[in-house]
């Protein structure tokens, strides 16, 4: 099998993992105000591409986070328990801000590399045309 | 040395055939024996994933990836196809300019 397309196989899975990483963080960041809300988390597994035969990256599963909200003191919120607690989303701004430059981080790391094996498929090409 | 011109002809017409896929035509058989059609056949597989995949990005089937990929693949069969034929065609005419 051609290691060239099983690579383009490989990133493309790569790039599609990481952008849906993305999106859940954009859902997360989305949803910091929401009360109640859990933030979302992704887990990632490996996966046979049959055609080529490589380790793809597929998306295993989606999780909520069990951690808590953090509790409000806001007895005239109507969503507000017999305490006067409301629960707020268990959204950290900081963790989403970095998992998104994670992901971004991952995303351009498959996009070099697909560049990378353009450039060498380019070159042996190059050999067999003088 | 045996020199096929014949056949080279008979090969470049037969290609159609192959790309149709065409079992009934009267050279099915000596299509199958000959392994530059499994070549042939390949870089029709990939052009036309690569199509398929644009039609179904254009309609909201497939996500960009699936097209990049799908269009890199083709890029990559069609030059290696474009390249060998370019080869072939230059070692051809290396032989017709010959001196007999």
């Amino acid at each position: 099998m051609n290691p060239f397309s099983a690579i383009s196989a490989v990133v493309s899975s790569g790039l599609k993992a990481q952008s849906y990483r993305l999106q859940l963080v954009s859902e997360n960041l989305a949803n910091a105000d929401t009360h109640g809300y859990r933030r979302k988390l992704v887990s990632f597994d490996k996966a046979r591409d049959a055609a080529s035969g490589a380790d793809v990256v597929k998306v295993s599963r989606v999780m909520l986070d069990p951690a808590k909200g953090e509790e409000i003191f806001d007895p005239s919120h109507p969503l507000a328990n017999e305490n006067g607690y409301v629960v707020m989303s268990n959204v950290n701004m900081l963790t989403e801000i970095a998992d998104a430059r994670e992901a971004t981080r991952s995303y351009e790391a498959g996009l070099q590399i697909f560049r990378q094996a353009r450039e060498m498929y380019a070159g042996l090409i190059d050999i067999l045309r003088r | 040395m045996k020199l096929e011109a014949f056949q080279a002809a008979q090969s470049y017409g037969l290609a159609k055939t192959a790309l149709k896929g065409d079992l009934a035509s009267p050279v099915a058989g000596q299509e199958a024996k000959n392994p530059a059609f499994d070549a042939l056949h390949a870089l029709a597989g990939a052009i036309e994933k690569g199509e398929k995949t644009s039609v179904a990005y254009m309609t909201g089937g497939a996500d960009p990836h699936s097209l990049v990929e799908a269009m890199a693949q083709a890029e990559m069969a069609i030059e290696t196809a474009v390249t060998v034929r370019d080869k072939v065609v230059e070692a051809y005419q290396e032989l017709l300019r010959m001196p007999v």
